[in-house]
């Protein structure tokens, strides 16, 4: 069993069965749909944790191959220099079981309780493809298939039209950058004649990079990440994507799907490595993404909303952290690692508050649920303080890290932009914390607010116990992480985002505290920058445009001359051939000599 | 004037033989006869293929070969013949008529 | 167990059937068939078993039977496509039996009510074994017997339905016709054995490479012969008798025709064709001959499918039009390796034409059973029957929707790499634009016909009076989903097929 192959194929195969078999058989039978999709996904967790100390190298199978363009299925692991797939995975399954555990209790009443554990099943199938894919084309395919069962889980309550206009918008925000990703994709090929990851060495990359395309290349694939992880300006569908069960919301919308753009760039750090613009455009990025969805969550009323947002802005950490390259991707993969606990126990508490509370999901009509729900509060401040780095807390760690790293680099403006958000990060998350839990309840749904079923605990626990000590060595080094805790030095980044840190909080404190209803007022960050309504609008007037001229190509070129044109053609020929077709076995007959003398004719003469 | 006979002389004629067949099966109407005329072009190759084992020499052996196919084909016309003629009869029977321009109910 | 074993037990099989009908009392003649289906399914699974000799000389029989070890994984492969498509026939047939009993006898007082069902069952038997030993056959002797072995049992087969006009008129054509290429074939046999003076095909090809060899004659025999091959699969201008004997036969007749009998044709022609391709003068006006043929064959029968209105109909231009894919494999001959090595299957003619014809046998076999579960409904074939199908029979129209879509080429469907793989061959051999021209045209056409097909099932309102629900018996449902899997399988991993063919 301690063999990379057997375990890397396990892993990926065994969701895939389970999903089959719960849409062609056990549809009827919900209850057991559940426990197969949990107990699959527990033992792809057992096999992730086995795979750290396996042995081996997993055989790829070759999928396809045609001229120099040859496609493997094939998984990489990685060995000790490389474990980058190793330590996703086991975040990936981690996060996966305990989502499953808590959808158990989460989903147990629900009418579509088998699709949706199916639906999970998919994901992990895809998301574990990703993880292990050893070539950009293989990686696509799962990119899509991922993108497909994110859009199932969004709409899972697909009657509400909110639902199923989310999953929509999901879908096709993605489908963008996905089109950039598979141009990427292609351009690096003509580079390189290669797509393996493991084939993109030094000096391939570095003969590739002297052609003026590289950095588009590695531009277009940096769009597959800008969909994935919702970066600006295709962020817009992952605060919509939160109409999807919560459950869901932690596993795919906070700790995995959204960190496989991040984990993508870290794939091909080598390529990016090389390209110097196209490296500055992933920190900017980055760095403009983290700001703006910060300041954006300001005035979010939505628990859910503002978690969302706060992801979001964590993305923007990580991706900047991919922009600096060298150290800081390192710093970026663990944050993502450190973010995936703590923002799923964040999310798993959001779906036990919103479970308590009938589902009631706008903090102002919360409060005082600190005495109800007295379980979920200690869990979720553990989460909080993770998210605005406390000092000793995971997310300290990986944050200061990134904050290190750019500072080193001297990208000094993005560090700024860094320092600001670690500032408005704890102010907002405090704001969330003190109207929802403390103070008086508001509401009747608050007032009968009751604490949660304990198979609901199991998970909140385990993850909080992450949250606040994954950084530290036995840990991190389990992961095999490569920035992990380490003495905080006493420099500027570490007095400013501590600064920020007290500041962030202590203000938030002042303002809200024992409020009943909001105080401040910022029209342009509540309704998002109104980028919602910009793209919108733009749509429409390109879509009138675009449908204008289109009318006029489709009428006037393509109509006549391009369909109408070979369709008569065809048309009029096949009708012409079928005049042979005279029905009259004596006309064969003739047909059938002309046929004959015509072949030897051609063939002697 | 006594000429000796060649290998030219069978094939003249067995082609001459194929080329009626050809032309009666192009040429005629009638099911039954259309039907003897393809009779006639596998007789036209049973007569080049005896004449080819016969000129086929080696050490003064014809090559037996090109025989042991003339009984294959003779025998296979044979079923064929069957076969035919029965669909023909059927033909009749329910049409009464033999004629291949009464056989057009599918076209195009 | 030596291969040959396996005709023996096919042959043995159809006079067992034939003694069953007549000594052994049956309420119900489909279980002759079902028997049948049993025995020739353990047939397919002995292919996987069977032994060959350690040498052939001095046995008069390997004369006749092919046991070259190059084309041993191809003659088993065609065996197995032939066994395959003979038990679903068989399965077919049953299905079919209210209609062919319909058209065949007027029960007379105290006849079995099934009279004349079980031979309906027994002749696909006698014809796979004939099938079957034509995969093997490579002496021209051998070659003819058992072409000749199918094409007889398939005059019967056609003309089936006696008091059937289609049924009749499609056996009369296909019996001239027929006949009329036979006497082609056995006159271009008798010019090639006089040309080299032996029939073996081994021997044929070494003595057409010899500088000595009648160009002429050899050509003027070659012509004859492919003249009678493109009649067997259907390549224009020899194409005639298709649409109509595929019209006017019985449905499980029309599949076995369009599928089984293809590739038998496809593995003679390529045999043949094999001896040509040895010496330089011939291989390049053979090789000429082969883009000819493809060419019309694909313009042909993609441009005459378009205006149809008769499913089955199109269904016989279609395959007119799959035998032009094939023919344009068979036209980009086989490129050898430099240091003698031998090439990948899939950059020789008769790699990528074994998998076309097993990609083929899926779709096309999908696409009849679904016609047959129909057909016991309505009256004829016309595509207006089709319409509204979604509705009527939402499993059939999904079985008909994968067939279609496998048959145009979508890909991650078998038929995808069909296309793909003949159009690589060809693009890597350096084939003349033209083809591939009339390729790409075709395949386009191709679309635009499947997809009216799936328009109409989908988006059109059932017609008056065909609008019940439509049953299918268990045994071709079954089929019918193990043939979707495949048609997925494939398309995913094409490896699937190449994989059996070694």
């Amino acid at each position: 069993m301690h063999d990379v192959n057997t375990l890397a194929w396990i892993i990926l195969l065994l969701p895939l069965l389970v999903a089959a078999s719960i849409l062609f058989g056990l549809k009827k039978m919900p209850g057991l749909s559940a426990l197969l999709s949990t107990g699959s996904v527990l033992i792809t967790l057992v096999c992730s944790i086995l795979l750290f100390s396996a042995t081996g190298k997993a055989v790829p199978v070759t999928w396809i191959s045609i001229f120099e363009f040859k496609v493997n299925i094939g998984l990489l692991v990685g060995g000790d220099k490389d474990p980058l797939a190793k330590g996703m995975m086991f975040i990936v399954t981690f996060i996966g079981t305990l989502v499953h555990i808590f959808s158990l209790g989460y989903m147990k009443d629900d009418d579509g309780k088998a699709r949706y554990f199916a639906g999970l099943s998919i994901f992990m199938f895809s998301m574990t493809g990703i993880v292990l894919a050893d070539n950009l084309v293989m990686m696509f395919i799962f990119w899509e298939l991922v993108g497909v069962s994110s859009y199932i889980l969004i709409g899972h309550w697909y009657n509400k039209d909110s639902a199923a206009d989310a999953a929509k918008k999901a879908f096709l925000t993605n489908r963008i950058g996905d089109f950039g990703f598979m141009i990427g994709i292609l351009l690096v090929w003509v580079l390189t004649k290669q797509i393996e990851f493991a084939k993109f060495t030094p000096e391939i990359v570095a003969n590739a990079a002297k052609s003026p395309l590289f950095d588009i290349a590695i531009i277009a694939i940096f769009c597959g990440a800008i969909g994935k992880s919702a970066q600006v300006p295709l962020h817009v569908w992952l605060p919509d994507a939160m109409e999807g069960p919560t459950p869901v919301s932690a596993l795919i919308h906070a700790a995995t799907m959204v960190a496989a753009g991040v984990f993508m760039l870290a794939r091909v750090s080598a390529l990016i490595g090389a390209s110097e613009l196209a490296a500055t455009v992933i920190l900017w990025t980055g760095a403009i993404t983290a700001l703006v969805a910060a300041l954006m969550a300001l005035q979010q009323n939505d628990i859910k909303r503002i978690l969302a947002y706060s992801t979001l802005s964590q993305l923007g950490y990580m991706v900047m952290a991919q922009g600096i390259a060298g150290q800081g991707a390192d710093a970026g993969m663990f944050h993502l690692y450190t973010h995936a606990f703590f923002k799923a126990l964040l999310f798993l508490g959001a779906g036990a508050i919103i479970f308590g509370c009938h589902h009631e999901q706008n903090i102002w009509k919360m409060g005082g649920l600190r005495k109800k729900m007295p379980f979920t509060f200690w869990t979720f401040a553990i989460g909080t303080a993770a998210l605005i780095a406390v000092p000793g807390t995971s997310g300290f760690f990986s944050k200061e890290g990134i904050l290190h790293a750019a500072h080193a680099a001297g990208h000094d403006f993005p560090w700024v932009i860094g320092l600001i958000v670690a500032f408005l990060t704890p102010f907002y998350m405090t704001r969330l914390f003190i109207v929802t839990f403390l103070g008086k309840s508001r509401t009747e749904n608050a007032d009968h607010a009751k604490e949660v079923p304990q198979i609901m605990f199991v998970p909140l626990v385990i993850l909080a116990v992450l949250a606040l000590f994954s950084a530290y060595k036995p840990i991190a080094k389990f992961l095999q992480a490569k920035g992990y805790a380490h003495a905080p030095e006493i420099d500027p980044t570490f007095g400013w985002s501590l600064f920020g840190l007290i500041a962030g909080v202590g203000l938030a404190i002042w303002i809200y505290k024992g409020r009943e209803k909001e105080r401040i007022n910022i029209p342009l960050f509540a309704n998002k920058f109104y980028i919602d309504e910009i793209y919108n609008g733009l749509i429409a007037i390109f879509q009138d445009a675009i449908a204008g001229l289109l009318d006029f190509i489709d009428r006037f070129v393509i109509d006549p001359v391009v369909a109408r044109f070979p369709a008569m053609t065809a048309f009029t020929a096949g009708s012409f051939f079928r005049l042979f077709q005279v029905g009259n076995l004596q006309g064969y007959t003739f047909l059938f000599g002309a046929g004959v003398v015509a072949l030897i004719w051609f063939l002697l003469f | 004037m006594e000429t000796e006979l060649t290998l030219n002389h069978f094939l003249f004629v067995s082609g001459l033989l194929f080329a009626i067949g050809l032309a009666g099966v192009l040429l005629r109407r009638n099911l039954i006869v259309i039907f003897m005329c393809l009779e006639l072009m596998l007789s036209a190759a049973n007569l080049s293929l005896v004449a080819f084992s016969r000129f086929n020499t080696t050490d003064g052996v014809p090559n037996y070969d090109g025989q042991v196919l003339l009984f294959f084909i003779i025998t296979v016309a044979a079923a064929e013949v069957a076969v035919g003629l029965a669909i023909i009869v059927a033909l009749f029977r329910s049409r009464e008529t033999t004629d291949v321009s009464d056989v057009t109910s599918m076209k195009g | 167990m030596p291969v040959y074993y396996l005709e023996i037990i096919v042959v043995v099989l159809g006079l067992v059937m034939l003694m069953a009908d007549a000594f052994v009392k049956l309420e119900d003649k489909r279980n002759i068939a079902w028997f049948a289906v049993l025995v020739l399914s353990v047939v397919f699974l002995l292919l996987f078993k069977v032994s060959w000799p350690e040498s052939t000389e001095g046995s008069p029989f390997w004369k006749f039977y092919d046991a070259e070890k190059g084309s041993r994984g191809f003659s088993l492969f065609f065996k197995g496509i032939a066994v395959l498509t003979t038990i679903i026939v068989l399965i077919m047939s049953a299905e079919f039996r209210g209609v062919l009993l319909k058209y065949t006898a007027k029960p007379e007082d105290g006849a079995h009510p099934q009279s004349g069902l079980s031979e309906f069952f027994t002749l696909p038997v006698f014809a796979c074994a004939g099938l079957m030993w034509m995969a093997s056959a490579n002496n021209l002797a051998s070659i003819f017997v058992s072409l000749e072995a199918v094409t007889i049992t398939f005059y019967i087969l056609v003309a089936y339905m006696r008091r059937n006009v289609g049924s009749l008129e499609a056996g009369v054509k296909y019996l001239i016709l027929g006949a009329l290429s036979t006497g082609f074939l056995v006159y271009g046999f008798t010019w090639l054995f006089g040309v080299t003076g032996t029939m073996d095909l081994a021997g044929i090809k070494e003595q057409l490479a010899l500088d000595s060899v009648n160009v002429t004659a050899a050509l003027f025999a070659f012509a004859l012969i492919i003249v009678a091959l493109g009649f067997k699969v259907g390549a224009a201008p020899f194409q005639n008798w298709i649409p109509d004997v595929y019209q006017g036969a019985p449905t499980p007749i029309t599949a076995f025709l369009s599928v089984a009998s293809k590739a038998a044709g496809f593995i003679v022609l390529l045999r043949i064709s094999g001896c040509f391709f040895g010496s330089g003068d011939l291989s390049e006006k053979v090789g000429a001959v082969f883009v000819v043929l493809a060419i019309l064959t694909l313009l042909f029968g993609n441009l005459a499918a378009l205006p149809q209105t008769n499913f089955k109909r199109l269904l016989a231009y279609s395959s007119i039009a799959h035998a032009g894919f094939l023919l344009m494999a068979l036209a980009s001959p086989i490129t050898l390796v430099a240091d003698g090595k031998e090439p990948p299957l899939l950059d020789t003619s008769i790699g990528v034409i074994a998998f076309y014809l097993g990609a083929y046998l899926l779709m096309t076999l999908l696409a009849f059973l679904v016609m047959t579960a129909v057909r016991n409904q309505q009256e004829d074939d016309s595509l207006e029957g089709y319409a509204g199908l979604a509705k009527r029979s939402p499993f059939l129209a999904f079985s008909l929707l994968v067939s279609m879509a496998s048959l145009a080429g979508v890909p991650l469907t078998a038929g995808f790499f069909g296309k793909f793989f003949v159009f690589k061959l060809a693009i890597q051999n350096g084939a003349c634009g033209w083809l591939i021209a009339a390729g790409v045209i075709g395949a386009a056409a191709g679309f635009y016909y499947y997809f009216k097909v799936i328009a109409s099932m989908f988006w059109n309102a059932p017609a008056e009076g065909n609008d019940g629900p439509i049953p299918v018996s268990m045994p071709a449902k079954v089929v019918m989903v193990l043939l979707i899997i495949a048609i997925f399988a494939v398309g995913i991993v094409p490896n699937l097929i190449l994989g059996l063919i070694k």
